[in-house]
């Protein structure tokens, strides 16, 4: 009775007939957020029918975190409509969404991992007998109700001990047994393995049969179209549409994700971007076969002097372990790395900072002193230059005075603490430190998110200036404008193997999407 | 590649006088707070008692805080990097009594060389410390605490539990209160010495900024290439050897050396280097921070004892409740800090 009673156009931007058969227990009309001068969504409509899984699919940045938010309570919208099983409500707290009925799984997990199963399971509502907890319910509870939906774990079992995959499956159980009927996952496979991810599936399967909705956010396109009765696609802050799982490809799913319009002007690479000729400089780096248990395998590749290689895939494609594994905080079980045709085998970033390597961290936690000053943040890596025996402010100073100009940090004050900047700003200084000496291999994780579109060009324009110079260049983002802008070869990475390698041909985003 | 312009650029445009000045004095406030407290009490003591502001009273202020300052010196790098060493009077105490123990002679005689050799067995308990913290991943908190009964036993253990009632000669002319430089006590010019090294090394070598550094974030440290394993090894030692140099000057002092001496080290020491504003999560602070707060802590406590209204059993609960000032300071200046940057 559920799934196809009403009918969705596969042309954009047709919402529901209003007055439709099927009430929707979720539904938004018209939403509009703003952050500030930014739109992060602007009028969307959402339906959620009973019963059915529904993909929510959009590049990063297209507004599904923003929607899902605002459904599970953690926003208000600023302008439109939400509604539960036909009522309109505003919700005060993810608290008061939860207590609606909407559960929510995150990416990281919120589970107290030295507690046992049970205990996570019913967490915050331990039923008591005569004023005590009553434990045999507890444990007798939550294993009946795992087992209902084909989860066989022992409940007895401290959580920290299970894999990714269970800890999610009993995160579920506990959102379920808290009494969401409405569950969103937001990225709940991107961590898992293959099984792993196809019992998470199965759960949801079941979950669906016994009448909950279930709202899946996904990278991982396969997936959505496998999983979901109907996806619905965002792009730039809009609603591309709604559209029946089944009419749908992976090849038009990434269309619709992309967009043939015009709105998205230049940056958009639709059309494709010709990868110069291959460089004939000598490699630099050279990885072969590197492998690192639940990480990533097989991974074979070479970083030439002066050129730059993209790395694209998405969150969980194991891109940032491997730039872990060369700067020596990752280990690795198979393989072996070379470095100007000797042996690299780094145990620490110090060893890998001598032997000319240069890092950008993707977490900005890991790569500022936000209260120290600018010229203290960019001298670090490199002191033993710098200072001998002692050093004197003067010449710190005059050694970060140049530095800070070519990276162009703004306010150009070195003497400022590095958290005063803006984000795209830090990010410069955090790159300033990795040039006080040329490195010989640079690996930028990241290097542009959450940056505007000129500080963008600024950094990209200073990476290439580098290559010139003659360093070996690594980009890894999630973002495939990033890779795609600048590389002269790209990877494609998907669940810790390169998928595929495009050199010397013309690339556009969609081939990307496709592989990754 | 463009000029050098630095430091030299100004400030954000249009900004009037009075804002400069809240600015700079925003910027300063770790260290701008203590020195004016510094000074209120200063002043209020030296209006309320006769004794406080006479040469005699001020040397014996001096005398009293030298041996904490030399102490305080390694407790600043502790708390830099974000840790803790609660062995620091045990370790001071442990050292002393070896010092005594081989001037003594029975069966070890070293003589004056025995001072040496106390310091060191010192600071090879800040080894030990240094590498479980490090190495180990013990927190610091938990293997300070082992150490300090650790030394206070092996301080027991070594004169079969009683106390020496001897002291190496040269300790006894170094610590005495007579003994003067240009009006000042020897034991304080010892001990100004030992800030300044420790201020020099802080700010003037790349250890110091190592250890600044590791305080402000240990993972983007380590991730700059920065071993903060060794980093922390090497503080801990430090804090032992100048807890090792302290527990010197003190048996000069006293005279004699036993399991219970030195009982309220530990809590002045760390009292006078949080009064200085060193903050308790790393990174921030430094030897002015803690010269500062060494004489704070000195003032107050010379200056309450002159006060004939209070009774000098409330002392020991007193030292307590300046802690805790300190400390309610401290987090009040990180809040404060937060609330700023996140206006920014």
């Amino acid at each position: 009775m559920i799934a196809n009673v009403n009918q969705t156009s596969v042309s954009p931007d047709s919402a529901q007939e209003p007055g439709s058969v099927v009430q929707p227990v979720l539904s938004v009309r018209n939403v509009t957020k703003r952050f500030g001068g930014a739109t992060a969504l602007n009028g969307v409509d959402f339906d959620l029918l009973p019963g059915e899984i529904h993909g929510l699919v959009g590049e990063n940045g297209a507004g599904k975190s923003t929607l899902v938010k605002i459904l599970s309570g953690v926003q208000r919208p600023d302008e439109g409509e939400v509604s539960l099983n036909g009522t309109s409500i505003r919700f005060r707290s993810p608290a008061d969404a939860k207590a609606q009925g909407i559960g929510m799984i995150f990416q990281e997990l919120t589970l107290m991992p030295s507690l046992t199963v049970a205990e996570n399971v019913f967490l915050g509502r331990q039923p008591t007998r005569f004023g005590v907890v009553d434990w045999r319910r507890i444990k007798r509870e939550s294993a009946e109700q795992l087992s209902e939906f084909g989860i066989e774990i022992d409940v007895t079992d401290r959580i920290g001990r299970l894999s990714l995959g269970n800890q999610q499956l009993v995160e579920i159980a506990r959102v379920i047994n808290s009494g969401a009927d409405i569950i969103i996952l937001d990225e709940p496979t991107s961590a898992l393995s293959p099984p792993e991810a196809e019992r998470l599936f199965q759960l949801m399967r079941n979950l669906k049969a016994s009448g909950k909705s279930l709202i899946f956010i996904s990278h991982f396109l396969e997936d959505v179209l496998a999983i979901s009765d109907r996806v619905t696609v965002l792009k730039n802050s809009n609603l591309v549409g709604t559209y029946q799982a089944s009419e749908l490809t992976k090849h038009r799913l990434v269309q619709l994700m992309i967009g043939r319009d015009d709105s998205t002007l230049a940056e958009s690479y639709e059309s494709g971007v010709a990868l110069p000729a291959p460089i004939e400089s000598r490699a630099v780096l050279s990885v072969r076969d590197l492998a690192c248990e639940g990480e990533f395998q097989d991974i074979t590749f070479d970083v030439h002097k002066g050129e730059i290689l993209g790395l694209f895939g998405y969150l969980g494609a194991g891109m940032t372990e491997i730039a872990r594994a060369l700067f020596g905080t990752l280990k690795t079980q198979n393989g072996h790395i070379t470095l100007d045709d000797q042996l690299y085998k780094p145990k620490t970033p110090t060893q890998a900072k001598r032997s000319g390597l240069a890092y950008l961290s993707e977490n900005r936690r890991a790569t500022l002193f936000p209260k120290h000053e600018i010229y203290k943040n960019v001298t670090l890596a490199h002191l033993e230059h710098l200072v001998k025996p002692v050093f004197r402010h003067p010449s710190e100073i005059a050694v970060v005075g140049p530095l800070i100009e070519r990276t162009g940090v703004r306010p150009k004050n070195a003497e400022l603490p590095a958290g005063h900047l803006s984000g795209g700003n830090q990010q410069k200084v955090v790159l300033a430190k990795w040039l006080t000496q040329q490195p010989k291999v640079l690996i930028l994780n990241e290097p542009t998110r959450g940056m505007d579109v000129g500080a963008k060009r600024e950094v990209l324009d200073l990476v290439r200036e580098l290559k010139d110079e003659g360093v070996a260049i690594l980009i890894l983002s999630t973002e495939p404008e990033t890779v795609l802008t600048e590389s002269d070869r790209i990877l494609v990475l998907s669940k810790g193997s390169i998928t595929k390698e495009f050199a010397n041909e013309t690339v556009s985003k969609e081939d990307l999407l496709l592989y990754a | 590649m463009g000029s050098v312009s630095p430091a030299a650029s100004p400030q954000t445009a249009g900004s009037s006088i009075t804002d400069l000045v809240i600015q700079w004095a925003s910027r300063h406030a770790r260290l701008l707070a203590p020195f004016i407290t510094l000074i209120a009490l200063f002043a209020f003591f030296s209006w309320r008692t006769e004794v406080f502001l006479t040469t005699r009273n001020l040397q014996n202020v001096i005398t009293q805080v030298a041996p904490i300052a030399v102490a305080a010196t390694g407790v600043t790098f502790v708390l830099l990097c974000a840790e803790i060493d609660l062995s620091i009077a045990s370790v001071a105490t442990f050292s002393a009594m070896m010092a005594a123990w081989f001037w003594v002679g029975d069966p070890i005689h070293l003589g004056s060389w025995g001072i040496l050799a106390g310091v060191l067995i010192g600071a090879g308990l800040g080894l030990i410390n240094g590498i479980f913290i490090a190495y180990i991943g013990i927190p610091s908190f938990m293997m300070t605490l082992a150490m300090l009964t650790i030394a206070k036993g092996l301080t027991t253990y070594v004169n079969d539990g009683k106390p020496i009632f001897e002291e190496p000669d040269i300790l006894r002319r170094i610590s005495s209160a007579g003994n003067l430089f240009m009006g000042i006590p020897v034991i304080g010019i010892i001990a100004a010495i030992v800030l300044a090294i420790g201020h020099i090394i802080l700010a003037y070598t790349r250890f110091g900024r190592h250890v600044y550094m590791t305080g402000g974030n240990r993972e983007a440290a380590e991730m700059s290439g920065v071993d903060t394993k060794r980093v922390i090894m090497l503080v801990m030692t430090f804090c032992a050897l100048t807890c090792g140099v302290a527990g010197m000057l003190l048996l000069g002092r006293v005279g004699q050396v036993g399991a219970e001496s030195n009982p309220d080290l530990l809590i002045n020491t760390i009292a006078a280097v949080v009064l200085g504003g060193t903050s308790l999560f790393g990174g921030e602070g430094g030897m002015l921070n803690t010269v500062l707060g060494l004489l704070i802590f000195a003032v107050l406590s010379n200056g309450l004892n002159l006060l004939p209204e209070l009774s000098i059993y409330f002392k020991g609960a007193l030292t307590g409740i300046i802690l805790l000032a300190a400390l309610l300071l401290n987090v009040v200046a990180l809040r404060l800090e937060n609330v700023q940057r996140r206006s920014d």
